[in-house]
């Protein structure tokens, strides 16, 4: 019986540049081997903050629905935007909350922070525990083919074209060589004034 | 608000029963140490966090804050390790604020074992707990199920076989701050080297009746060559059906940001309904 | 001493002669290798061999085999087409996008590939000899209905072992003329007109039983079997790589390509307006 992890499938990456961040999500949702949709995103915004699940869909849009109430609340108590630091924090209490009966989603966190613009990411796994990366973060049924290519393509100090290269190439080749992710995928890169949405032509197969 | 919410555990332990596996925690397949020596106490750890045969994080933090003059090393589950850490540093905090005095490492080890055994082994957590308080240095370390020692020098995780082999050739009594830094920093290399769990990065902390210190990457004995040579792709390399552009101002749509002590009346703010 | 050098003396054409019609058998029956596997050396080896590579029971077992696919083949008036997908998996991971699944038995009879590849490709060449031999033995072409029978029977021998195939056998012979066969590892053996077989049969099933007719014309059905194709590619997450398409004729098969389906998928897309499922858009 294959995990709650891989039923869907689905892949999720961050990656930090100079002065800005991308993050990546292919389009997939299937039920084992049948794809249902080629186009379920996978990144939901939190104001300028972006988060990304893979994992179970049906636990993705429940934690995606749980966060955004959250951060509605946060804005009307706080009367501010939501920080990337601690929507992370947000996200990891929310999921140690729920240490005994997990969601079954990996987020991942991307953005600038809003004091300084310093680049942010972060990956979490099913209960909350934060993983503060410099480089990257992968998450999803291709991560191990993820890892591979962020270790290989990514680099200090990419500016945000080549940073949309970069993550792009990185996110295609990794889900080639999955089953159960592909058929397309979003990228946003984040940067100090604007976000820039692609919608990116992938293999059909 | 706070404790755990079990709601979805008759869900898990169902598709559990059918036969889905658990899901892989990121666990902190670790050495953690500490060593007495004379005027303080030292603690030291690894930097690599997996899951499952995978490196999850190449450099995290396994040195927790508890109380200014209190620290924590924590192997096993990386999540029951940080919140367990964050819960027992609160209600210390809380503890000293309402005796008046300041927290002994005991107290610290004393509410860890009591959180640790109520929940029978299941919290993950395995620490080592280091810290001066007026009555002096110690050193304990704590097991998930809630037992506890009190020795000079210990070794925990994965790698504490390979530490503990190094403490037990080298250690003495009366030992230098010096000389204790460096004993801890060789069990940690021992298990960096020589324990697939762990790796990358020293992290030491020293705690002397005066003040702490952590020395975040003390040893980097595993950097990586910087690369001869780049994989940049060239722009327009990727192919791209659609693109669109979220300014600031877009953003600002669903987020208003009103600075409240400018005079003027603040009106309702626009809250984003479905996307 | 003496006996060795008469031994080396003797030529090795005359060592390796075989003159009556019995050794000719026994050398058949040596090469069959039908019964020379080794088990593994415990009570219950046919559990054990499922517990160890079974990836549906047990997803962490040890040994994971190659599966997934999508193939088919049809009969109509100017022949048979067989047309694979290329995608080897193993669990999630693809292990290959380049693989052959049509298996060149000889220059007329084309055989399939879906399931355990070792399997298939083993006794599709263990096939290709027994026809071969046959061809020698009986001084003509073995028909489908023979070879189809020869594996057949070859798995059933098996049953329960754990061979994992599902193949088709498709060739033209004078005395048949088009012949398309069904053999699986349980031992079944059917003749028909049409069949898909693997992970992604029903996605091929779906557009072939539309579009299919015995009248197509060579164009039609070679087009027909690509689009049945690619469409399991499509939605099948095991199927994918490169379609592979074969027409086989009288005169023997030929082969019509080993394409990437990327480029063919969006052509069928953009010029055709089919899988309108796949946009463009970005709200």
């Amino acid at each position: 019986m294959s995990s709650p992890f891989s039923i869907n499938g689905g892949a999720a990456v961050a990656m930090v540049g100079k002065d800005c961040v991308a993050i990546a999500c292919d389009l997939r949702l299937g039920l084992q081997s049948l794809t249902v949709s080629n186009n379920y995103p996978k990144i939901f915004p939190y104001g300028d903050v972006y988060l990304g699940l893979t994992g179970l869909a049906t636990d993705i849009s429940t934690v995606s629905d749980l966060l955004r109430y959250k951060v509605n609340m946060y804005r009307l108590r706080e009367e501010r935007a939501i920080s990337p630091q601690t929507l992370a924090n947000l996200v990891s209490s929310s999921l140690y909350e729920r240490r005994f009966g997990p969601y079954f989603v990996s987020p991942v966190i991307a953005g600038l922070n809003h004091k300084d613009g310093k680049p942010f990411i972060c990956g979490f796994d099913s209960i909350g525990c934060i993983d503060f990366a410099k480089d990257f973060i992968v998450s999803g049924t291709a991560s191990d083919q993820l890892f591979g290519m962020c270790e290989g393509l990514w680099e200090p100090d990419l500016g945000p074209d080549e940073l949309f290269e970069t993550i792009s190439q990185a996110l295609l080749s990794a889900v080639d060589r999955d089953a159960l992710s592909g058929w397309g995928a979003h990228v946003y890169i984040i940067e100090k004034d604007k976000v820039t949405k692609r919608l990116l032509k992938g293999r059909q197969d | 608000m706070g404790g755990f919410d079990f709601s979805n555990h008759s869900r898990n332990a169902a598709l559990h029963a059918q036969g889905f596996p658990l899901p892989t925690a990121t666990s902190t397949g670790t050495t953690i140490v500490g060593c007495l020596f004379d005027g303080g106490v030292v603690i030291a750890a690894d930097t690599r966090a997996t899951s499952g045969p995978i490196v999850a994080d190449k450099n995290c933090e396994k040195l927790h804050f508890i109380t200014p003059q209190i620290w924590c090393a924590g192997a096993g589950t990386a999540a029951d390790t940080e919140f367990t850490t964050s819960l027992i540093s609160s209600n210390l905090e809380l503890h000293s604020l309402s005796t008046g005095r300041q927290p002994r490492v005991v107290t610290c080890m004393t509410m860890l074992k009591q959180h640790l055994f109520r929940y029978q082994g299941h919290i993950g957590a395995y620490l080592v707990v280091a810290g001066c308080d007026p009555t002096g240095a110690h050193l304990f370390t704590v097991h998930a199920h809630g037992s506890t020692d009190k020795l000079p020098y210990v070794t925990m995780g994965s790698g504490s076989l390979a530490a503990m082999s190094v403490f037990e050739t080298a250690w003495k009594g009366n030992m230098t701050r010096q000389g204790a830094v460096d004993l801890c920093s060789e069990a940690i290399k021992a298990g960096i080297f020589n324990d697939l769990g762990s790796g990358s990065n020293v992290d030491v902390c020293i705690i002397t009746p005066e003040k702490a210190t952590l020395l975040r990457n003390h040893i980097t004995p595993n950097e990586r060559e910087k690369k001869m040579r780049d994989y940049r792709f060239k722009k327009g390399t990727t192919a791209v059906l659609n693109q669109k552009i979220i300014t600031r101002a877009d953003i600002s749509k669903y987020v208003t940001v009103h600075e409240l002590d400018d005079g003027t009346p603040v009106a309702a703010e626009k809250m984003d309904v479905d996307t | 001493m003496d006996a060795l050098v008469s031994q080396l003396e003797t030529p090795r054409s005359q060592q390796e002669l075989y003159n009556s019609e019995e050794e000719q058998e026994q050398l058949a029956l040596s090469l069959s290798p039908s019964l020379k596997f080794a088990l593994p050396p415990i009570a219950q080896s046919q559990a054990w061999l499922r517990a160890m590579t079974d990836d549906y029971s047990n997803p962490n077992c040890p040994i994971k085999i190659a599966h997934g696919t999508t193939t088919l083949a049809f009969r109509f008036q100017g022949g048979i087409i067989v047309c694979t997908d290329s995608r080897a998996t193993a669990g999630n991971w693809i292990a290959s996008q380049t693989v052959k699944k049509v298996i060149e038995i000889n220059s007329s009879l084309l055989g399939t590939m879906a399931g355990g590849a070792a399997d298939c490709q083993y006794w599709l060449a263990y096939l290709g000899m027994q026809c071969r031999l046959h061809e020698l033995r009986s001084k003509r072409r073995i028909t489908v209905a023979a070879a189809s029978k020869i594996l057949a029977n070859l798995v059933y021998s098996y049953k329960g072992m754990g061979l994992s195939m599902g193949t088709m056998c498709a060739g033209v012979t004078p005395q048949e003329g088009p012949a398309l066969y069904y053999i699986d590892s349980d031992g079944t053996r059917l003749a028909g007109n049409l069949f898909c077989v693997g992970s992604g049969q029903t996605f091929a099933y779906g557009v072939l039983d539309a579009e299919y007719r015995y009248d197509l014309t060579d164009e039609e059905a070679l087009e027909l079997g690509r689009r049945s194709i690619l469409a399991a590619m499509h939605r099948d997450a095991y199927s994918g790589g490169f379609i592979n398409l074969y027409h086989v004729k009288e005169s023997g098969w030929v082969k019509h390509g080993f394409n990437d389906m990327n480029p063919i998928f969006w052509k069928t897309k953009l010029g055709k307006g089919e899988f309108s499922n796949v946009t463009a858009d970005l709200n």
